[in-house]
């Protein structure tokens, strides 16, 4: 039987538009802007300065604290500035710019297709090259990932799960390297699975992309051949259900274990990590090149199928210059987002550029986005109903509007992992995320004051 | 560049809304009233039209000129409530009835709270139960008027519970269940046939409205509590067949105990709702003075939806 | 019949009397024993329950003053000097006088002078813009102009003006509660002496950006250029990250920095006005500068009328 989560989840139109088209490799810009801040945590500190000559590859930032990364460029070319840059969002971030010249790799780094399967021994070698490579998580949260793969000592894994879910709609950058890469990712997985030491590794996908779990199942096949420990890789057909690619969700469907309230996933023993990361963590372990390039999908029911792209784009590139490549804006999109439709952001600033963790570039249309008035709650029970995580969505909104702390604090405001399944499925478009996104920040910074002062 | 749209997501939404919900509502009542309109004519149609007009009048005036906020006629809820309330009177109900009716519904139990999502009583529920404590003659004179089509057995101006709690149970005489289910029940135009609200309940349940666990467990709860009390003695207590398939326990059940602002959130806040309802609703047909209780089941239990809804939370996730 | 009543009359005596001697000796048992001058200082106070003054109500604010030794830390924003007298006599000890505050908002990005290159669609709360984005213009630190300040305003005393996007204090009004400087997650709003006859001069901007960048954003940003800092006679103003601050507790209402400042970021509000000479359009620089200041205060007159 198909595995799902069992709580809520809803069911919105995947429009998977891009699916069939292949990763193309986007040209590069003449200058690109590497953030500083491309993954959780702290953001890097700049090691070039104006007038510097980097090649491909080469370390330009390094990480500022215990959850930070390295930051590579992408480019081979000279720096022009390290400076403040407006993001997506708008906010100022340190961004290294340079202006491209041509593309020469660092030494040491393997650039041929050639598939390497033998995974080095030495736990600590492979640790190392996944953060001397700047690999972080990018499946959207961008958490460092040798920091995930060192669990404390006290707390053991027993399973490492790789979302290949893709449950956002639209999205299809995961979909194509599960078909176009599927031997890389497993022995990603592979390598992974060493290092946590876990018995059992599932790749989770769910039902809507039967190429992608054929691909990887023949992978695996053709693996378990070379050596027994990819005999324990397995890949799982999942339902189709918006969260399924939510953590927590993704583990319950996996191991019908729940993590505990403020929990992490190390806590019932089990390790996430999206198959782009496994990838990367394949270039970084096995042919030891640096994070600087992932796949993006450009999309959008307004944009003709002949425009829909998924670009393997070097990190850096503006957005403006990849819209440029599609040829502008289509006409009837009013939002852009990076990201799903569900959890995305809207970019307000196409000047921004492109970060490791850009899975999208989606346009919608003002009939597909628009919010519309918001009118009286029915209490119909919608919103609860849809909650992945069991919360009552119209409650917060009513306790959260009255600034009642305790009662939110009672009635789990901070679990909520902002899916957006309750303001999607509101028959009163009453902004509900909006408005308890607020109060769950508010929560938890009273909850770690607390625990802060004990 | 035009500007870009900038919000918080999700960036999309379900087609879902309150006025495509109400308006499926609606949809779903149609069966009914096309059955009673067919077998009562003329004037149950003059009813159904009084009721709905003024209920939506009611709805605009007062949210215009009293309440002068946003304007809630849109959104169908005032249709649904009018319709229901047609459906909850005699045929015979004089047009002044119906106004009054629709003016306690929307005026009294639904306005009065705050609109829209803030009453506590089904709107349409206590429209009819005003008027049946107001004018129990007029509402409890179930004598046919003349239809489209000829069929209705009702020339004795009683319903078969009525029968029952004035007669006893041997007043009854034989009683054919096939007919029941199809058209030929004596009483308000919403209870004449149950295949027309069965259907309006598999649509409901198709589109996606409702959930079944208030209304089955409806169902459950009278068939189980009038079958033991059937085989404890089947000469005083009529059988769960029958109490299921008369009176108001279908159209009830289906769509007044499952309207979304007077019922439990979750879904085992539903069954015990349920349950409250069919419990109350054959205590008061075996051993109350009124033939029928569901109106009065309903309202009760919609009194006890805060508190439900208080302590049957859904399961979280990672709280055991 | 008799029976009856005379039945129902005397159980009800004797309940009554029986829950009477109850209810006396709780009362006597249960009592608080609070200090009486705490009822007399929360009479004078407003009663606004605003929590400007840091305690949780007035209650709580009348039980702190009725504790602590002396005034000084203590201050009723909202009654002012003349509440605080009273309370002082109340409690019979001395209390100093505070400079009256106003609310002042410090962003002049109105949508002429900051032009809108973004739309925002969400739930209309500056705290949800805030977390989502900079904000609809080029400014990272302007008004968000969703009205989280005019939400907060227990006094009615500060309103959206839909022609700028901006919000405006009623200083007639505001009772420097503070509600709306809390409220404000960009922290534009700022509690400032209200100043004689309720003249003041403040810097409009809170943009820490670069001169350039600044400007470019907004033309009326302060680019951080110091003049004002040099002009100034009396120390009062400084510049940091690319932004200027008058020190009001410095400031003498001179207006020299109005009219050096090249972006007119700095307000000069309810000065008397000066009418332009005759023949101040041909005339040096430093009079059209006076001119265009009189014109600044005008508009500032003029909303304060609306």
């Amino acid at each position: 039987m198909k595995k799902t989560f069992s709580i809520g989840g809803i069911h919105p139109n995947d429009s998977k538009i891009s699916t069939n088209c292949p990763i193309e490799v986007l040209p590069a810009p003449s200058v690109v802007y590497i953030s500083m801040a491309q993954h959780l945590g702290a953001p890097a500190t700049p090691v070039v300065a104006a007038g510097d000559r980097v090649r491909t590859g080469q370390v330009i930032g390094e990480p500022a604290g215990f959850i930070s990364a390295f930051v590579h460029s992408s480019v081979t070319g000279t720096v022009k500035s390290v400076a403040p840059r407006k993001d997506l969002a708008g906010n100022n971030v340190m961004h290294v710019e340079i202006a491209v010249e041509e593309d020469e790799w660092v030494d040491g780094v393997d650039n041929s297709d050639m598939i390497v399967r033998e995974i080095p021994k030495d736990n600590k070698v492979i640790v190392d090259r996944i953060k001397a490579c700047g690999v972080v998580g990018l499946g959207g949260a961008t958490f460092p990932t040798h920091v995930k793969l060192c669990p404390p000592p006290d707390k053991k894994a027993e399973v490492l799960i790789l979302n290949g879910a893709e449950c956002e709609p639209y999205l299809t950058s995961d979909y194509r390297i599960m078909i176009e890469k599927p031997e890389q990712i497993v022995i990603g997985a592979g390598i992974m699975q060493q290092v946590l030491g876990v018995p059992r590794a599932v790749i989770g996908v769910e039902e809507n992309k039967p190429k992608a779990i054929e691909a990887l199942k023949a992978a695996v096949e053709k693996l378990k051949v070379l050596s027994a420990s990819y005999s324990r890789i397995e890949v799982m057909t999942l339902k189709k259900k918006y969260p399924q690619g939510g953590e927590k969700q993704l583990i319950e469907a996996v191991t019908h274990r729940e993590v505990k309230s403020m929990g992490l996933p190390i806590d019932v023993g089990a390790v996430v990590q999206n198959v782009a990361t496994s990838l990367a963590v394949y270039d970084a372990v096995q042919k030891n090149k640096p994070l600087t390039t992932n796949t993006l999908t450009v999309t959008g029911d307004c944009l003709p199928g002949s425009k829909q792209r998924n670009y393997l784009f070097r990190i850096g590139t503006p957005l403006s210059f990849i819209i440029e490549k599609i040829g502008g804006i289509p006409e009837d999109a009013v939002k852009v987002v990076s990201g799903g439709p569900m959890m995305g952001k809207a970019i307000s600033n196409l000047d921004a550029t492109a970060v490791k963790g850009s899975s999208s570039l989606l346009f919608l249309t003002a009939e597909q986005t628009v919010r519309k008035p918001e009118s009286n709650c029915i209490r119909c029970g919608k919103c609860a109903e849809a909650c992945p995580m069991g919360l009552e969505p119209f409650l917060l909104n009513k306790l959260a509007r009255n600034g009642m702390m305790e009662e939110l604090e009672d009635n789990a405001v901070q679990d909520c992992i902002e899916c957006g399944c309750c303001l999607y499925s509101c028959p009163a478009n009453i902004p509900l995320l909006d408005v308890i996104r607020i109060a769950k920040g508010d929560v938890i910074r009273i909850i770690r004051g607390r625990s802060a002062k004990k | 560049m035009n500007k870009l749209l900038v919000s918080p997501s999700p960036h999309i939404h379900t087609r879902t809304s309150t006025a495509s919900l109400m308006r499926d509502v609606v949809i779903a009542l149609l069966p009914a009233v096309i059955v009673s309109v067919l077998f009562y004519g003329w004037s149950e149609l003059m009813i159904l039209g009084v009721s709905v007009v003024s209920c939506i009048l009611l709805e605009y005036l007062i949210t215009r000129f009293l309440l002068k906020g946003k304007n809630t006629v849109c959104d169908w809820s005032a249709a649904v409530t009018g319709v229901l309330l047609a459906l909850n009177l005699p045929a015979t109900s004089p047009w002044w009835m119906v106004l009054i009716g629709a003016v306690v519904a929307i005026g009294v139990a639904k306005m009065t709270f705050g609109g829209l999502g803030q009453n506590l009583f089904n709107p349409a529920l206590v429209g009819r139960v005003f008027l049946l404590i107001s004018f129990p003659a007029a509402m409890t004179d179930w004598s046919a008027t003349k239809g489209f089509i000829s069929g209705v057995d009702a020339s004795s101006g009683a319903t078969p519970l009525g029968i029952v709690k004035e007669g006893g149970i041997e007043a009854l005489g034989n009683v054919d269940y096939l007919n029941m289910l199809f058209m030929n029940i004596g009483g308000s135009a919403g209870e004449l046939s149950a295949i027309a609200i069965i259907l309006g309940f598999i649509y409901l349940l198709a589109r996606r409205v409702i959930r079944p666990h208030i209304t089955l467990s409806i169902w459950a709860t009278v068939f189980v509590f009038s079958g033991i009390m059937w085989l404890v003695n089947p000469a005083e207590y009529t059988d769960p067949v029958f109490n299921l398939l008369t009176g108001g326990i279908l159209l009830g059940s289906v769509f007044m105990a499952t309207d979304y602002v007077t019922s439990p959130m979750s879904a085992k806040g539903g069954i015990i709702f349920g349950v409250g309802i069919g419990l109350i609703t054959m205590l008061i047909r075996y051993f109350g003075s009124f033939p029928e209780g569901m109106s009065f089941a309903i309202l009760i239990m919609n009194s006890t939806v805060p508190l439900i809804n208080k302590f049957c939370k859904s399961k979280k996730y990672g709280r055991a | 019949m008799t029976t009856t009543i005379i039945w129902t009359i005397a159980i009800i005596t004797i309940l009554g009397a029986l829950l009477a001697v109850v209810l006396f000796f709780v009362a006597k048992k249960f009592k608080v024993e609070e200090d009486p001058r705490i009822d007399e200082v929360e009479k004078v106070l407003p009663g606004a329950n605003c929590g400007g003054c840091g305690h949780a109500g007035c209650r709580a604010f009348a039980q702190s003053c009725v504790e602590a030794p002396n005034l000084d830390n203590n201050f009723c924003p909202v009654g002012g000097n003349e509440t605080m007298k009273k309370v002082a006599a109340v409690l019979g000890v001395e209390v100093k006088e505070k400079a009256p505050m106003v609310a002042v908002v410090r962003c002049n990005g109105t949508c002429e002078n900051r032009p809108r290159i973004n739309e925002y669609g969400g739930y209309a709360s500056c705290r949800v813009k805030a977390a989502l984005y900079s904000g609809d213009t080029g400014c990272s630190f302007g008004c968000l102009g969703c009205g989280d300040c005019v939400a907060a305003c227990q006094f009615d005393a500060i309103h959206m003006n839909p022609e700028t996007g901006l919000p405006e204090v009623d200083q007639e009004k505001c009772t420097a509660c503070g509600a709306c400087v809390k409220a404000c997650p960009k922290a534009i709003i700022e509690l400032r002496n209200k100043g004689p006859r309720n003249m003041r001069v403040f810097v409009s901007c809170v943009n820490k950006d670069k001169g350039g960048v600044a400007r470019k954003a907004c033309s009326a940003a302060c680019i951080g250029c110091g003049k004002c800092a040099k002009v100034c006679p009396h120390g009062a103003i400084t510049v940091e990250n690319n932004l200027a601050y008058i020190d009001f507790t410095k400031c003498k209402l001179c207006k020299k920095c109005v009219a050096e400042c090249p972006t007119g970021a700095i307000h000069a509000v309810n000065f008397p006005v000066v009418k332009p000479k005759p023949a101040a359009p041909a005339a040096a620089p430093v009079q059209a500068a006076a001119a265009q200041d009189a014109k600044v205060e005008n508009n500032e007159q003029v909303k304060k009328e609306e």
